[in-house]
């Protein structure tokens, strides 16, 4: 048979196989995707329940602070991090840094065991082996004379500090270096010399008048938590609100939240705190300060007029401790002692760090060859050192190095032996919050990797080895030596456990004298320099945890990266623009980073923030361990990220034994190059929309009452009750009443036997109260399983660009709450001090007539009868129309995959997947995402109303990010309920709703800032 | 004729082919629905749960799956709870077959090693389905597992697709045709007050439980 002879189309043998091909797909598909395995436990643990979250009371041990938290712990994993209600400090809130804890615990990049460096590489070793190793170069230690070894532990308050110091004695070791670099010593220092106590608490709601002279106190300049707390009750009075003065080179996150800003020379501080105080000439303040008499002088006057006032000063000039002085003895004149300043309950884990000086004397003595051991704890010299100080040629000189960090940092790079240590959630121990109260911090899982053991244990080991100190460690664990500091024993310590805190006090250490000031400043250049901690990332502690890096800095927006912040001014003058790269040269060195234009900051400053530039100290292999490859330069996360600006900084300490960082000089020069801005920010202004808006003070109560929804006042917030579309909404129809029933309205029908119809979840967000510190976003990522997409690694396979942050400036963040941050007033070219900044928490509206919902062809997006739009994943077949519609862009694509094992992209290499939140689906490519108003936390709440037989109480759950917020600005609850607080705030005079007149009815209602304007200041309202 | 029309039809079959594709999604084909895999101990639920007039034991299914009327996951038994009885002298089975199997389990207890079972029941990871909130609406285990009392292999006995689902969200359970479908006689439990006969007709849909289907029940 020829071809020809055949009429047409597919032979019949043809046919059959292309029939069988197909119905080999169709049973290929119709295997449904393996079901795996059941495995049990070998005997139930008792008081959990498979499937029920457990909770456990602990201390956050981020920084110096130690917040109580609560940490929600699923099939033995911990989960979830949010504040203590019960501890003095976070009162329930939380801070990013806290709730980035989990990642880690959970750091792909962690030590899984312990490992010796033998002949230039790392191999692992067993326990035994290291302890016999250990021990044995104590005991040739202490033959020789051990007074020169030297222990650097991160600071951490509590018991601790002492234990370690007996041990240190009983090998005959001087006691430990406890180092925190992020501490303000200065202020740590004249608030001991004025007040008596390391950190007072500082009483915002009680003062008239706020001013601070640098510091930076609602992100990173001391315990953040509570001062946010604190500060945001001060700002929620509204007309009462204390006025805030901001005095800085650089307008940090607090300066951006302060009414006024004094743009102050860096330095120059002390001479306006000098004038304030009544010692000093206005003119020859406002000469070197670079601010007009007059301004100096109103602030005197108002500053004379309110009673109480608050002055607070964190410089980090090299005269930060007279600042700190002269503002502290401000305090004590204005009659803050006691009101604004309180000592009863100051944060007690600000006491007992080391000086500085005393770390470099250390480092000295390293250098000449006369420490012959050396122990680090949690620190990262060989990062956080400046690079003048030449910390790895010293330390190479100490014969003997043990490094207890979990990660691969720096500085452990440079050790001989690393023994990791447990992380502080799989681990005992306490810590002093307050003079009268302690909090407590227990295990709330077993250890990730069962071959890291808690230094305290280690310590403990090698105590029992030695034949001198053996009957000093009767017990192995540090827990029982613990209890033994509880009065109660055990049972006081069991139910101290419950609460996770306890009355009593921790002696902290005995701090050493104040030495010599060292050095001097750079003063090449023609640029004042400023380096500052990130509020995200710290002193670079941070870097290593995918939530910080992408987070975007509160105040620049810009995530993965380093940048050289700059006035327009001189962006111009340099012949820069928006990410070209410039060079700062200081004489300790130089970085090149992006440059980024910045409002806040003088035209003679340019500003850098610490915490990235991880790199490989030593160029060691990329080790392989086990299934893990451990990559030195603190691990995936952070290495290659950034520069480090403590390559340039010179190492000089203040008269308190701080670093300083202010008042360098350098020179600021254009490289020609340009480099990706990875930033989540589109326009920092408004343009008209009224997306944040303020009202200023004095006008709330005139206000005529608006309804905040157009139609039907009595229904204002509940459109949710009606349907979604467009022509109902609008009023129409009008919410269902008791002549429809009957009527076929499925759903919608508020007399439903389901009850569906009788919610409406909505959100208030007072952003008189909202700082824009960004801990909601945090919270939202670790809540909903959130991917980080900033990875070099994370970008398309096909023409990839393999840069950290390029898939934020493409865009592709997946961040479904962010923190917007617009400029009122001034321009963007000409420096004046005379702008304000807003913070706006955007996630989804959950409008009640909603643009996404009527684009979507597969009806993947509605609207649920309480009130939600839905999102749904399975559903989605990623046309992307609705995100075209949604006038306020809250909903991210899935662009490449994050959520699958199998690809690159992935976000949670395993251990990190084991904090996913198991009651939200890890959504998969190709698939659009947004805020889901944690519906899983609704679903819980009336799974458990349901099981208890009763009705849900008003405020008896709320959502992640409401949880964590430390300024309490975020309300979420049922807005059909009156006696939900979020019903009762939606009424409030100052409510509004952004994009009002879309008609899209939210359900997230906006309460309007309150300015405060200097009487001598325009208003931008 | 030319090669090339030959392969004109090849659009066609790919629209057949899809189509059979969509229509066995839709019938529900995809399901592993009888799935019925061997366990690494062949369990006999008859022994255990089956009714006592039936030479079983009578166990509720709580007493083994003892998180189903409190948390989303139904919990699958601790090694040590099966070792309560099943320890090394205690009962140790009355028919050689079923010896073997509790030896089986004893070296499992005996070495630390919990019971790799083979998983039969699953939804997709998109689905969130609460044990806790079915179980306390009182609906039988039986209505979606069928009589595993009876069941000398347990397999998948419900499709566990969505149109499975959302029938009874939307048409309500009955809590008389859940006693049947448990293997109850209506008249005979003790759980209907009210029920005098055991010819009644079901009872109407007005006291039928029913459930929201709207997506965001389930999916998030």
């Amino acid at each position: 048979m020829s071809n020809d002879t055949k009429a047409s189309g597919v032979k019949r043998r043809d046919f059959l196989k292309i029939l069988g091909a197909g119905t080999a797909a169709v049973s290929a598909a119709a295997c449904s995707e393996p079901t795996g395995k059941l495995i049990p436990y070998l005997v139930s643990p008792d008081q959990t329940v498979p499937g029920v979250s457990t909770y456990y009371a602990s201390t956050c041990r981020e920084c110096a602070a130690g917040c109580g938290i609560i940490v929600e712990t699923r099939d033995g994993r911990a989960i979830k991090i949010e504040g203590n209600p019960e501890h003095p400090l976070s009162r329930g809130a939380l801070c990013a840094r806290g709730q980035s804890a989990l990642q880690g615990l959970y750091n792909p990049d962690r030590f899984q065991g312990p490992m010796i460096k033998q002949a230039g590489e790392w191999k692992p070793i067993t326990w035994d082996d290291a302890l016999s190793i250990v021990g044995q170069k104590l005991g040739e230690v202490r033959a020789k004379g051990a007074a020169g070894a030297v222990f650097i532990n991160q600071h951490e308050s509590g018991s601790f500090p002492a234990f370690l110091d007996a041990w240190l004695g009983g090998f005959g070791m001087r006691p430990h270096l406890s180092v925190d670099f992020e501490a303000d010593q200065a202020a740590i220092e004249a608030h001991r010399r004025s007040y008596g106590v390391a950190w007072p608490r500082f009483d915002f709601a009680q003062a008239k008048l706020i001013v601070s002279i640098g510091a930076d106190f609602l992100d990173g300049w001391g315990a953040s938590v509570p001062q946010q707390l604190d500060f945001a009750d001060a700002r929620a009075k509204g007309e009462e609100a204390p006025r805030v003065v901001y005095v800085g080179a650089r307008r940090s996150l607090t300066g951006l939240n302060a009414d006024q800003w004094i743009p102050a020379i860096p330095g120059s501080e002390l001479a306006i705190v000098n004038f304030l105080a009544g010692k000093g000439d206005v003119g020859a303040a406002a000469q070197q300060s670079g601010v007009t008499a007059n301004v100096l002088s109103a602030l005197k006057a108002e500053l004379d007029a309110a009673r109480p006032a608050l002055v607070v000063a964190g410089t980090r000039g090299a005269n930060a401790l007279d600042v700190g002085l002269a503002a502290a003895q401000l305090n004590v004149s204005l009659g803050a002692v006691g009101t604004t300043v309180k000592t009863a309950d100051a944060v007690a884990g600000f006491e007992g760090i080391s000086r500085h000086t005393e770390l470099l004397e250390a480092v000295t003595r390293m250098a000449s060859g006369s420490v012959p051991i050396a122990f680090v704890r949690g620190v990262n010299l060989a990062y956080t050192l400046p690079a003048s100080q030449k910390f790895a040629d010293a330390f190479a000189r100490v014969p003997f190095k043990v490094s207890f960090s979990s990660y691969p940092d720096e500085t452990t790079e440079l050790c001989d032996m690393v023994l990791p240590d447990l992380h502080s959630l799989e681990s005992w121990g306490d810590a002093a919050a307050t003079p009268s109260v302690m909090s407590v911090q227990q295990p709330t899982m077993d250890p990730v990797f069962a071959h890291t053991r808690a230094t305290a244990d280690v310590l403990i080991a090698l105590g029992q080895k030695d034949a001198a100190n053996a009957a000093r460690y009767p017990n192995a664990e540090y827990r029982s030596w613990l209890i033994g500091r509880f009065a109660g024993g055990q049972s006081a310590m069991s139910t101290a456990l419950a609460k996770g805190i306890s009355a009593g006090s921790i002696a902290a250490r005995a701090v050493a004298g104040v030495g010599a000031a060292s050095a001097s400043v750079s003063q090449q250049g023609d640029y004042h320099f400023i380096v500052y901690p990130s509020p995200v990332l710290g002193d670079g502690r941070g870097a290593n945890k995918p939530w910080l890096q992408e987070l975007p800095d509160p105040v620049t927006k810009i995530a993965w990266s380093s940048w050289v912040e700059m006035h327009p001014e001189t962006a111009a003058k340099l012949g820069v623009d928006r990410g070209d790269i410039v060079e700062v040269k200081t004489s300790a060195g130089a970085v090149r980073a992006i440059a980024i234009p910045y409002l806040g900051i003088r035209p003679d400053t340019i500003a850098m923030a610490l915490g990235q530039g991880h790199k490989s100290a030593a160029g060691m292999k990329v080790f392989e361990f086990k299934d893990t490859e451990v990559q030195w330069g603190y691990g995936r996360y952070a290495r290659g990220v950034g520069v480090n600006p403590f390559d340039a900084v010179t190492t000089t300490t203040d008269a308190a034994g701080g670093f300083v960082w202010e008042g360098m000089k350098a020179s600021l020069t254009k490289t020609g190059d340009h480099d990706i801005v990875p930033s989540t920010e589109g326009s920092a202004r408004q343009h008209g929309r009224g997306i944040a808006q303020a009202i200023v003070a004095g006008q709330v109560e005139k206000e005529e009452h608006e309804e905040h929804i157009p139609g039907d006042a009595s229904h204002a917030f509940l459109p949710g009750l009606r349907s979604p579309v467009a022509a109902d909404a609008q009023g129409e129809l009008g919410a269902p009443t008791a002549k429809d029933h009957g009527k076929d309205l499925g759903l919608y029908d508020p007399a439903d036997i389901r009850g569906m119809a009788k919610r409406r979840w909505a959100m208030t967000i007072d952003l008189a109260r909202c700082t824009g510190c960004s801990a909601c976003v945090t919270a939202c990522y670790a809540e909903n399983n959130i991917p980080t997409v900033g990875a070099a690694w994370q970008n398309a396979t096909v023409y990839a660009v393999q840069k950290p942050g390029f898939n934020m400036s493409r865009g592709r963040e997946m961040n479904w709450i962010r923190l917007e941050r617009y400029y009122e007033g001034a321009n963007d070219s000409e420096f004046t001090p005379d702008f304000e900044a807003r913070f706006v928490p955007m996630l989804c509206q959950h409008c009640g007539n909603a643009p996404c919902e009527p684009v979507c062809p597969v009806y993947a997006t509605y609207h649920a009868p309480d009130g939600l739009n839905v999102q749904v994943y399975n559903r989605c077949v990623g046309t992307r129309y609705c995100s075209n519609a949604c006038p306020y862009k809250v909903r991210y694509f899935n662009w490449f995959g994050y959520g699958e094992e199998d690809r690159k992209q992935y976000a949670f290499p395993e251990p990190m997947n084991w904090q996913l939140n198991p009651d939200v689906t890890v959504r998969g490519k190709g698939v659009m995402e947004k805020c889901t108003f944690c519906v899983q936390r609704i679903r819980e709440a009336e799974n458990r109303v349901a099981l208890e037989h009763r009705e849900m109480e008003p405020d008896e759950f709320t959502v992640a990010c409401a949880a964590a917020c430390p300024s309490r600005a975020i309300v979420f609850g049922d807005a059909a309920d009156p006696r939900w607080t979020v019903a009762q705030l939606a009424a409030d005079k100052r409510a509004y709703h952004v994009f009002e007149e879309l008609n899209t009815y939210t359900a997230v209602v906006y309460l309007k800032k309150v300015i405060h304007p200097s009487p001598a200041a325009p208003a931008h309202a | 004729m030319t090669k090339r029309r030959k392969w004109t039809a090849i659009p066609g079959l790919l629209a057949l082919a899809a189509l059979a594709v969509m229509l066995s999604a839709y019938s529900g084909a995809s399901s592993s629905q009888g799935h019925g895999p061997a366990q690494p101990i062949a369990f006999p639920h008859p022994k255990h749960a089956g009714a006592v007039a039936d030479g079983g034991l009578g166990l509720n299914c709580v007493y083994c799956h003892y998180a189903a009327n409190k948390s989303p996951d139904p919990g699958m038994p601790a090694v040590g709870t099966c070792i309560g009885c099943h320890a090394l002298g205690a009962v140790a089975g009355t028919t050689p077959g079923g010896q073997a199997e509790i030896k089986k389990l004893q070296a499992f207890a005996a070495s630390n090693k919990p019971v790799p079972w083979e998983r039969i029941h699953k939804v997709p990871e998109y689905v969130h389905f609460p044990h806790v909130r079915h179980v306390n609406a009182g609906v039988t285990c039986q209505t979606c597992h069928g009589q595993v009392q009876k069941m000398d292999r347990v397999y998948q006995y419900a499709s566990l697709n969505m149109g499975w689902c959302v029938q009874c969200h939307v048409n309500g359970y009955d809590p008389q045709e859940g006693l049947k479908a448990a293997g109850y006689a209506p008249a005979t439990s003790p759980a209907t007050p009210g029920t005098t006969s055991a010819n009644t007709t079901p009872t109407p849909s007005a006291e039928k439980k029913k459930a929201r289907y709207d997506c965001a029940n389930c999916h998030y």
